[in-house]
Parts: structure tokens; sequence; C-alpha cells
């Protein structure tokens, strides 16, 4: 009978302390996405994955569990950040970029953040591949993030993603007192004309193709995420597969989403998470953020100077990957200024050239690591 | 200290390689837009046009032939799909009481698609 009773109550019995906190952690998911409708899409199936995963003795996490599954299916592999990229590419304008060129190199300055973290993470004793996996969070793509950091350190993958995702919807808080602090309110009314330019059809669908080759060409290692950027890309421009480039960008992209927020929550399990390392991991993620606004605008400076005081600098601000987030940003900012000072397209150039500027990024870092 | 060097090393490599790559897709994407300039006098030639030949006072414009054009295609088309009746025995969706054939939508095409005069 004591046997019987004790069977039926091992779910109370195998309660720990870290299940309790990592389920109040998913209750904290469930709040950002549902009351503050931070990245809902992620953070929710993160938090229903974390959730399931810390109820004692949970069937999903066992062999053949479905969460098990999901993981090794699509993160173990990284196929589902690259399956998410070819929804993002199927999704993206870059014809801002492609009538202003010259702010491709906005996007190069907005990863400084990366190596910045890198060289942070170092300095707190992480080891040479958890610093290269805590840096991409710069990058400030959700998917670069996962794709890197599983190749590198799957045991922080949790962390990390969180951190990239839950940072990547607090831009628009982040961003505006870095921006403020580091430019003064003439800079910020600095008026830049914009000329819209036509981009032809064949551009749109040249951009892609090429791009996959110049970058494939030299950074081998960034080939699954250009390419599958690109494909998207390729897809939406070329407008001939309609039905393809609907379901890249919106069911495809949602069933994988669901199952990567699963997997992903499913990694975060309390003896493995609630570790100092995460702690660090949160506020590292902070500090790339923040050294990624700042470079952009310590480039944008650079170029005002070239310029003899007609470039914008807070442009730099936007020129990493939280698309459109960050060009709205720092239109707002110039807007506060002066009310009829319209930046936009210019920052949504910068901003594009970002999403480039970390596919590439990425690509470089898994290239230096050897992987 | 040999993690520093490490992490400056990757820096330096970092960032240059970044800058270097994207200032090659800068080069190519001024290549590109360079090919696709001769598109660009054609829509330029095109936009004097109209000034060629303004509207004398009370005058339409061609622009404005042009909406208004459009404007009675549009109520052309909507008179036309309004006057292809439909034979509704119950409220839309339900198929109460519906023969295969009505089911279907069968019995509109029994109905004259002609505008009514």
């Amino acid at each position: 009978m004591d046997e019987l009773a004790l069977r039926l109550l091992q779910g109370i019995t195998s309660i720990t302390w870290q299940s309790l906190v990592m389920i109040a952690v998913a209750g904290l998911l469930f709040y950002l996405a549902i009351v503050r409708d931070y990245e809902p899409l992620l953070l929710l199936p993160i938090g229903a994955g974390a959730l399931l995963a810390n109820l004692p003795l949970s069937p999903l996490l066992g062999e053949d569990g479905m969460l098990t599954i999901l993981y090794n299916t699509g993160v173990g592999n990284e196929l589902f950040p690259l399956l998410i990229f070819i929804g993002i590419g199927a999704l993206t304008d870059f014809s801002p970029l492609l009538s202003n060129p010259r702010m491709v190199l906005l996007g190069a300055a907005g990863q400084f953040g990366i190596f910045g973290t890198l060289l942070a993470a170092l300095a707190l004793g992480f080891s040479r591949e958890e610093a290269a996996s805590i840096g991409i969070i710069g990058a400030i793509d959700g998917p670069t993030s996962i794709y890197v950091s599983s190749l590198l350190a799957p045991q922080l993958l949790g962390p990390i993603t969180v951190a990239a995702y839950s940072y990547m919807s607090l831009v628009p808080v982040i961003m505006p007192p870095v921006i403020r602090a580091l430019t003064t309110p003439a800079e910020r009314r600095i008026r830049m004309e914009y000329v819209s330019r036509p981009i032809s059809r064949r551009t749109r669908i040249l951009f892609p193709i090429v791009t996959t080759i110049v970058v494939g060409i030299l950074v081998p290692f960034a080939i699954p995420l250009i390419g599958m950027l690109m494909l998207g890309n390729l897809m939406r421009e070329s407008g001939v597969v309609e039905r393809l480039t609907n379901t890249s960008s919106r069911e495809l992209a949602n069933i994988v989403t669901l199952f990567l927020g699963l997997a992903i929550g499913s990694t975060m399990e309390g003896t493995r998470f609630l570790q100092p390392a995460t702690l660090a991991i949160l506020a590292l993620g902070i500090l790339a953020f923040v050294l990624d606004t700042a470079a952009g605008l310590l480039f944008g400076k650079f170029l005002n100077l070239l310029s003899r005081g007609r470039f914008n600098p807070i442009i730099g601000a936007a020129g990493i990957s939280a698309f459109p987030m960050a060009a709205r940003v720092v239109q707002k900012l110039a807007h506060e200024e002066d009310f009829e000072n319209f930046i936009l397209m210019h920052a949504m150039g910068a901003n594009a050239a970002g999403q480039v500027a970390s596919v590439v990024a990425g690509g470089v870092v898994l290239a230096l690591m050897g992987r | 200290m040999e993690n520093l060097g490490f992490g400056l090393t990757m820096t330096v490599l970092g960032m240059g390689l970044v800058f270097t790559v994207l200032a090659l897709i800068w080069g190519m994407l001024n290549l590109l837009t360079r090919f696709d300039r001769p598109e660009a006098p054609v829509v330029a030639e095109a936009a004097p046009t109209p000034a060629v030949a303004p509207a004398a006072e009370g005058q339409l414009t061609p622009d404005e032939v042009a909406a208004i054009a459009v404007a009675v295609a549009v109520h052309t088309a909507t008179l036309r799909r309004e006057a292809a009746p439909t034979v509704r025995s119950y409220w839309p969706g339900s198929l109460l009481f519906a023969s295969r054939w009505v089911a279907a939508g069968r019995t509109r095409q029994n109905q004259s698609w002609q505008r009514r005069r």
C-alpha cells in the first residue's frame, strides 16, 4: 500500500527547488510574452518548453520524448534556424540598401558588440568556445545566435537564446539612452536628403545570387546562413514562386518557430540552467547590445566627419540586425529633435545591411574558431 | 593573458574580415546599380511628356483622363457583378435542404451575367 502511494505521489516527491525556480522562470517568460508583448512568438513556446521540461519526471525529456526528438531533429543539427532564415529572407526588402549601397559599411560597424562581448566573456573566465557563443548575442539575430552557439557551446544554448530574443524585443528600451548619451541634439537634428531610386527587378534578383556567391567564396562557414537568407529573398524578388514565398514566410516559419521555441525551452532544465554562468550571460547580452549601438554611432560620427557634417551619426546605430525595429527607433529619436527630419529610409538601408552583416559575422566567428 | 591575446586577435581579425567582406559587397552593389542605370533614362524621358502638352484652361490633363477611365471601368465591373443575381434559399453557408446541384453553386450558371439594361 505504501509502495502504491509512493508511486502515485512520485510527481510530488520528485519536485526539486531547481524545478520550482524554473517553473517560475517559465511563468516570467509567459508574462513577458503575453502581458508585455516581448517577442511572444518565441518567448511563449520557450516558456512552454521550459515548463514542460521542468515538471518532475517529465516524459517529454525521455529518450523518445517529444522535446528530445524536436531538439535532435532541428536544433542539434542546426536545421531549424536555417529554415527560419528562408522565411526571414522572404520577408526582407533589401531595396533601401540597394538604392543606397554605402550604408552596407554601417552594418559592419554594428557587429563590434560580438567581439567586445567576447573579450568581456573571456575576462570573466568563460572558455574560448563559450565566449564566442556569448559574443554572438551581439549579432542581435536570434537564428544566427542559435546556429553559432549550437555548434560552439550547445550547453549554453538556452540562456544565450533567451538573452538574444529578450533583448531584441528590448531594442526600443536599450538603444535610446545610448544614442542620447553619445550624440548631441544638433547631431540628431542633421537632415539628410533621400533620393528614391527605382531598383529594377533584374537587380533585385541578382542581389541575392551575387551576394551568396561573394560571401560563400570568402567565408565558406557562412554559406548555410547566407544561402538560406538569400534563397528566401530570391524567391520573393523573382515573383515566380509566390506559393513557396508565402509558405516560407508564413506556415513554414511559424511551424519551425514553434518547434524551435519548444526545443530551446527544453534545454532550460533546472540543474543546467541555474548556474552563475546564466546570470553572467544575461548581463553580457545587454553589454553586447550597448556595444553594438555605441560602435555604430561612433562609425556614424566618423562618416559625419568625412562628409563634413552632412551625415546624421545616429543612422549608424541602425546597423544591427533587429529589422526594422532599430531603424524605427533611430527615426523616432531624429523626430523628437526635429519634427520634420525624416531619416527612416537611410536607417532602413543601414538596418538591412546589419542583417547581411550579422550573418557574415556569424560565419567569420565560426571560421576563426575553426568550425 | 593568453585568452586576452586570443580575444584581441579575434576582434581585430573578425572586424577586419567583416569590414572586408561588406566592402566587397558594397563594390558589388555599386556595380549592380551601375548596370541598372540604362533603365533609368527611360523613366527620365517619360516624365517630361505631360509637360509637353500642358492642359489648357478648363481642359483635362492626360492623368485626369486616365483616372476617369479607370473609375469608369471599375464602376462598370461593379455594376456587372451586381447584375448577376444569386439565388439563396437560406443564409450564406447553409446547405440545408439544398440539392447537390445548388450546393455546388451550379444554379449561378443559369443566371445571366450580362448587365441589366
